[in-house]
């Protein structure tokens, strides 16, 4: 077995699509449609062939509330690895997203918060070597 | 020979799209020997629905304010989406959602057969496959009301059969679009 793919929800896939891409700058790897069904993924142009995440539409009440909650709480839906956590700060706020938190030293690791537009919260962690 | 091994879809025909912007509608004609009583009863009663459409539904769907759940045949993650029937004008027109997108059937009668009708809004880019997909399930559909089932053909069973590829590019050259990259990569690999 691999760790091949994670899920976030989204309100809306085409918005998230662009969001994900021409924001954050991953690149979109799968995207195919089975009726109303559909699987879309994105990877990262650093690695394009690594763990994969699927920006899954959140048509279900039940992943909503969590979503909304979660949200509500101020926790981060998923997070995102970088080596440069402050140079992705400012490259993605120069093209408009908003952050919750700017680059903030935690134990271990310096992280930033920002919004993905779809319903969540997104967390960039650089790693601080040690 | 069975039913089914008889069974070669007909070429393309009798869809059209119609472009609101981004929105696309997919629209569906059909000519079927059978009563609209009949093709009511396969629209909505949910043991008529599994022998041809390419959903599940755990009720009726002939009542008006009624809520359904949907179970998409064969989507890559179980796919259940509510709905609440929004229009049911029997045997005359039926409309409900199924996940985002609008359903709207139309029966006109033409003296002991039917004129059916589907608008539907299926993603821009996936619009052929979904008419190679009605095509199949219309043909399955008058197959089970002629007392000839051939059995549902829909979801990973529709992609594999070699007319539904056909369909498929048929229907994209009638539209003006590409054919979509089906099946995806990962797929083709295995």
């Amino acid at each position: 077995m691999k760790i091949k793919v994670t899920s976030i929800y989204v309100d809306d896939q085409d918005k998230a699509l662009r969001f994900y891409t021409e924001v954050l700058g991953f690149a979109k790897k799968t995207d195919f449609s089975q009726s109303p069904y559909r699987w879309l993924t994105v990877a990262s142009s650093e690695e394009p062939d690594g763990t994969e995440l699927q920006l899954a539409l959140n048509n279900n009440p039940a992943a909503k509330a969590y979503q909304q909650a979660i949200f509500q709480q101020g926790q981060p839906a998923t997070m995102f690895f970088t080596d440069d956590v402050k140079g992705d700060y400012e490259r993605i706020k120069a093209r408009g997203a908003e952050f919750t938190m700017q680059p903030t030293d935690v134990t271990g690791s310096t992280i930033a918060m920002l919004k993905d537009t779809c319903g969540n919260l997104i967390q960039i962690t650089q790693l601080k070597s040690w | 020979m069975t039913n089914l091994e008889r069974y070669t879809p007909g070429p393309a025909s009798g869809a059209q799209i119609r472009k609101d912007g981004e929105k696309w509608t997919l629209i569906l004609v059909r000519e079927l020997r059978h009563s609209r009583e009949k093709i009511w009863e396969a629209l909505t009663d949910p043991a008529h629905l599994r022998e041809w459409a390419p959903f599940d539904a755990d009720g009726s769907l002939g009542t008006v304010g009624t809520t359904v759940k949907l179970t998409t045949v064969g989507a890559p993650v179980p796919h259940v989406t509510e709905t609440t029937v929004t229009r049911a004008d029997a045997p005359k027109v039926l409309e409900y959602k199924w996940g985002g997108f609008n359903m709207r059937w139309e029966l006109e009668d033409l003296g002991g057969g039917t004129r059916l009708t589907l608008w539907t809004n299926i993603g821009h880019r996936f619009i052929s496959m979904g008419a190679a997909g009605w095509h199949i399930c219309f043909d399955v559909l008058d197959h089970l009301l002629s007392g000839t089932p051939i059995g549902r053909i829909v979801g990973p069973e529709a992609t594999k059969f070699g007319d539904w590829q056909r369909l498929n590019a048929e229907y994209a050259k009638q539209f003006g679009i590409e054919t979509p990259n089906w099946p995806p990569k990962a797929a083709q690999n295995s």
